[in-house]
């Protein structure tokens, strides 16, 4: 027996055991009806060829391997960045799994989040139903201080009206009337998580600033000198968010994080189960329509968003995912310029530490070939930062971006030597990118947990930067905004290379003549 | 001790340093290597001398008999190339505890000696002295002949405790106990005339590769490299050679003086670094080896594939050219020879902006006189503001030098490129000047630099240090009086503190005109004496400041 009760063995180990790896072999020889082992090592080849390339991008239907997901998983990142608020997502429960459990995987922490639920006769005759019974049992079983709602396909399909069915429910008694239910309708069949993620921002301000589906007076705006800042939806949240607080606080700038998802998702362990953590408040939710002005991360994460706040009289700022020492120079600028303040002197000392360490270490990036997949500001910002350090982004892709988003990456292009030879591809997924991984190789692609099959099937080294990331621990728990968070993101793609030296050099008596401990 | 002293005496008279052969007997007995200074940045001592010259010999078992101190700090620290085997990267240490210091350590390093040659089965043991058993008195000579006779194994005893010296002088006592123990002591199985010693080459980054196909190609073996990938066998024959090269560095001047004393084998002082200097060197070999009965058709093939290598490099480094117009380099290092690659970097249509003096010609030596008062060792003593100077003043792009002046060129806000040994592309040989020279594209066209310069965008322009260090130097340069001041402050002596203008003050005040006057009234030069040549330089330029 390969498996015995005194030594269970996990499947690392079991399926390699002798009578396994024989009934394996019994199995292909005698049922599976294989194909001849050459003609699928010649099509394997084949895939590699700018021929399959010409084939593969000519698919018109079929998407293999998204980077992208859908727009309520971003309803609920936005959701859960306020104050006790329990995320509702309309429509069928299987969709809520998936949002919980892919965050759960990311950050390593429970995430809260409910469902009405639907099934057939709901599809069929409308969800209304599920609503109202959903919102009592929520609001009496998990006590939140309030409920955002989102939907997910089958509501969309069948053209539930969130507005009319959460006052109907409210009416029924479901929730008390004054209690806050703001919602947004974020069909997964329209855009992607990004969108999601705006829609659900939008509607929760609008909320409260535009009396709350009217049952309340609007807020007149009274500018009060803050800032409002909005993250997107963003992998490092956690330590990027502490870290924005911590330049705000060395400039001294008041500010209100509209969506403060760094406690929700990185909760101690002493004890105490915490549904909700942190977050921003209710009343600073409200009060931030008095701002003077508000600054997005992440253009494409509120393309929604900003327009509503902006024609609510303040001045609104986006970037797209800074990292690395131009982009942060020009958010710092922004926030300077917005306030008033100087920038000082600690940050000035830690853009020159930036700088010197990018100046120390630039030789090993410079000149290397990069591919990037992700979130469109995720791409753009990481691009930047390689375009700074001399490195070449050669290709960059978004499954979710879109022709505006293209144009703006080939403008980034256009403004650097080192962008001569890349290419951007908006819409595409990552099996076409296995294509271009083969046919224009790179020395290392940068994306999230989904890029070790292009690692392992091009040998292409992959960078984990982005979002999900499953198969690493804790990184969201560091920043990659700031001077700070570019010297982050440098040392990942610096251990990589030199991981991939000490790769490539480490066969005992054959390579080993390069396997340095000075690099 | 008293051997050890003896010894030291022996590597200090050495007839074949040309600058040794004009001192005084007293000043020969001082040494030719630099004397420590107090409260100086030190660099490295006699046993890093003696480990890095021998560590590269790859299947020695290097045997440090010590506190952790000196292995632990240094261990597989270096970026020698082995083709083969391993074992010379490998820590192995005594590791000293404080009984061992208070009763003596000699067993503990015998029994080291016996786990080694237990488990390893190395070709030989190399036990190296340092400062506390050297203090404490562990004779290691005596423990490693009882070692030989007990395991029938060379075990060389390397005396060369850290206290002695610098690491120069570590080099040569590394060198005079493989005189004393390992060469001479085997016989290679055959001999051909075509045989050469390569002394004082380490392979650092394997570079020695880089060279050797061509000598294969011309049939000459390398019967020993001393010490880069180097294996004991090689060297305790390699007083079979027919001839030898010392690599450009005076580092093991005395193992090939006493080989051609004691064996017969004629060398030649030479390097691999440059175009020129390469065929230079592979027609001395061909000379040489000729001169001691190779056949004479060697010098032929030796013209043939010069010619061809020579013409493929310049092929190579031909399309840089229009890149690299109207960029100037600044070249700056302490051992490495870099002007030997002069010829290079100009053929690749780079100016020089400025070179190190030591070795350099005349002419260089007039073009850069103001640019560089000061040594490598003096650079890392420079503010960034005073490097900012000497490159602004230079008007250089890029800068070339070892790399502990790394840091403060960054700092300067300046390009620069590593060409000493902790670097990772080998240089040598004719594919390793076209590598150099690809490698200053890359670091001049490298976008850091552009950032590196640029202060933050909210500063204020006019308030930046380079902003500050400009007006300074064009408020010098507006005041006769405070650029006269500047010219004076220029340090000449680093050791002893001592500037221009103290030299000329005491030349004008007691009319010196040598310098060994001038050492005495102002006590320049009398510490490591690398200024020397510089007060010199004081010297033949006052008669025509006095005419002024």
């Amino acid at each position: 027996m390969t498996q015995s009760a005194e030594h269970v063995l996990d499947h690392f180990e079991l399926f390699r055991g002798p009578e396994y790896q024989e009934m394996l072999v019994n199995k292909r020889q005698q049922f599976e009806n294989r194909r001849d082992p050459a003609e699928v090592e010649r099509v394997r080849e084949w895939a590699k060829t700018p021929e399959y390339q010409e084939k593969n991008f000519a698919r018109e239907a079929l998407t293999i391997n998204p980077a992208k997901a859908c727009q309520p998983l971003g309803a609920v990142f936005a959701a859960v960045g306020f104050e006790g608020t329990l995320p509702f997502v309309h429509g069928s429960q299987g969709c809520v799994a998936y949002y919980r459990s892919h965050f759960s995987r990311h950050f390593k922490e429970p995430t809260s989040c409910v469902s009405s639920s639907m099934t057939e006769d709901a599809a069929v005759f409308g969800g209304l139903n599920n609503m109202i019974d959903g919102l009592a049992n929520t609001y009496s079983m998990y006590k939140p201080k309030m409920i955002a709602v989102s939907t997910t396909c089958m509501a969309e399909v069948i053209g539930d009206d969130l507005n009319a069915f959460i006052k109907t429910a409210k009416e029924k008694g479901s929730v008390p009337a004054e209690f806050d239910v703001p919602f947004a309708h974020t069909p997964a069949f329209v855009g992607s998580h990004v969108t999601g993620y705006d829609n659900a921002l939008k509607g929760i301000l609008e909320h409260f600033w535009d009396g709350k589906a009217g049952t309340a007076p609007k807020l007149e705006r009274a500018p009060n000198g803050k800032i409002n800042f909005i993250g997107g939806f963003d992998g490092y949240t956690v330590g990027n968010l502490r870290e924005i607080k911590r330049i705000f606080g060395l400039m001294g700038i008041g500010y209100t994080i509209l969506g403060d998802t760094s406690d929700v998702w990185d909760t101690p362990t002493d004890g105490e189960f915490r549904m909700y953590d942190g977050g921003t408040t209710l009343a600073e939710a409200a009060d931030a329509v008095h701002a003077t002005a508000t600054v997005s991360m992440q253009e494409y994460c509120t393309e929604k968003t900003l327009p509503f706040i902006a024609g609510h009289g303040q001045e609104v700022v986006s970037f797209n995912h800074p990292v690395g020492v131009a982009g942060t120079d020009r958010f710092l600028m922004a926030l300077a310029r917005l306030t008033g303040v100087e920038i000082p002197a600690e940050l000035e000392r830690e853009r020159g530490r930036l700088v010197d360490a990018m100046a120390d270490s630039s030789a090993h990036i410079h000149g290397k070939k990069f591919a990037i997949y992700g979130d469109p500001d995720l791409c753009l910002g990481l691009a930047a930062f390689l375009l700074e350090l001399g490195a070449e982004p050669t290709h960059v892709l978004a499954t979710n971006g879109n022709k505006a988003w293209a144009e703006k990456v080939q403008a980034l292009f256009d403004s650097s030597p080192f962008g001569k030879n890349c290419h951007v591809y908006p819409g595409r997924d990552l099996w076409h990118l296995r294509s271009l991984l083969f046919t224009e190789p790179v020395d290392f692609l940068i994306g999230n947990t989904y890029g070790k099959y292009l690692e392992r099937d091009t040998g292409t080294p992959l960078i984990r930067l982005g979002f999900p990331i499953f198969d690493r621990h804790h990184h969201h728990r560091f920043p990659v905004w700031g001077y700070q968070g570019g010297l982050n993101v440098l040392v990942t793609i610096l251990d990589k290379i030199f991981d991939e030296i000490d790769s490539n050099t480490n066969v005992p008596s054959k390579t080993d003549y390069s396997f340095d401990i000075i690099r | 001790m008293s051997s050890l002293s003896a010894t030291i005496q022996d590597v200090f008279n050495e007839p074949a340093c040309a600058k040794n052969a004009t001192k005084s007997a007293a000043d020969r007995k001082k040494g030719c290597t630099k004397q420590l200074q107090p409260g100086g940045a030190a660099g490295g001592c006699a046993f890093d001398g003696a480990k890095i010259a021998l560590q590269p010999l790859t299947d020695v078992a290097h045997l440090v008999h010590g506190p952790i101190a000196c292995e632990g700090n240094s261990w597989d620290n270096r970026g020698a190339k082995s083709s083969g085997p391993t074992l010379w990267r490998t820590g192995f240490t005594t590791d000293m505890n404080e009984t061992d210091i208070v009763f003596g350590g000699e067993k503990r390093l015998y029994k080291a000696i016996r786990e080694i040659i237990e488990k390893y089965d190395p070709p030989a043991v190399f036990v190296y002295q340092t400062c506390i058993p050297a203090m404490t008195g562990d004779d290691i000579n005596a423990v490693c002949k009882a070692a030989r006779e007990k395991f029938g194994k060379p075990v060389i005893p390397i005396n060369s405790p850290g206290f002695v010296g610098p690491k120069n002088l570590g080099n040569k006592l590394a060198g005079e106990a493989l005189l004393e123990h390992v060469i001479g002591t085997e016989e290679p199985d055959e001999t051909t005339p075509y045989d050469i010693n390569i002394i004082g080459e380490y392979n650092l980054s394997g570079e020695l590769w880089q060279v050797k196909p061509l000598l294969d190609e011309l049939g000459i073996r390398i019967l020993s490299c001393i010490s880069g990938d180097g294996r004991y066998r090689e060297v305790a024959y390699s007083h079979r050679a027919r001839a030898a090269m010392m690599v450009c560095s005076k580092a093991m001047i005395n193992v090939a003086r006493k080989m051609e004393e004691r064996y017969g084998i004629p060398f030649f002082e030479g390097s691999f670094y440059g175009i020129g200097d390469t065929s230079d060197s592979l027609r001395q070999i061909a000379r040489l080896l000729v001169d001691r009965g190779a056949p004479a058709d060697l010098l032929d093939r030796t013209e043939a594939l010069i010619a061809r290598e020579e013409a493929r490099a310049w092929a190579a480094i031909a399309p840089f050219k229009p890149r690299f117009q109207g960029k100037k380099v600044l070249l700056i290092t302490g051992g490495v020879k870099s002007w030997s690659v002069v010829a290079a970097l100009q053929e690749a249509g780079l100016e020089l902006a400025g070179t190190s003096v030591k070795k350099s010609t005349k002419e260089d030596k007039e073009r850069i006189k103001e640019l560089l008062g000061q040594d490598a060792h003096m650079i890392e003593d420079m503010t960034p503001r005073e490097m900012y100077r000497l490159l602004k003043d230079a008007k250089a792009d890029i800068m070339l030098s070892g790399g502990r002046s790394q840091f403060v060129a960054l700092k300067a806000a300046m390009p620069w490129l590593d060409i000493n040994q902790e670097r990772h592309h080998a240089y040598m040989g004719y594919v390793g000047m076209v590598k150099l020279v690809e490698e200053i594209a890359r670091t001049l066209f490298n976008p850091v630099w552009a950032q590196v310069r640029r202060p933050a965008p909210w500063d204020d322009p006019a308030d930046t240090w380079q902003a500050r260090a400009d007006a300074a130097l064009a408020a010098e340069a507006a005041d006769p009086g405070k650029a006269e001041q500047a010219r004076r402050a220029a340090g000449v002596c680093a050791c002893k503190g001592v500037d221009l203008g103290t030299i000329e003050d005491a030349v004008r005040a007691h009319g010196l005109s040598s310098l060994d006057e001038v050492r005495r009234h102002t006590t320049a030069a009398t510490g490591c004496g690398a200024c020397a040549s510089r007060v010199e330089d004081v010297l033949a330029a006052l008669p025509a400041l006095a005419a002024e």
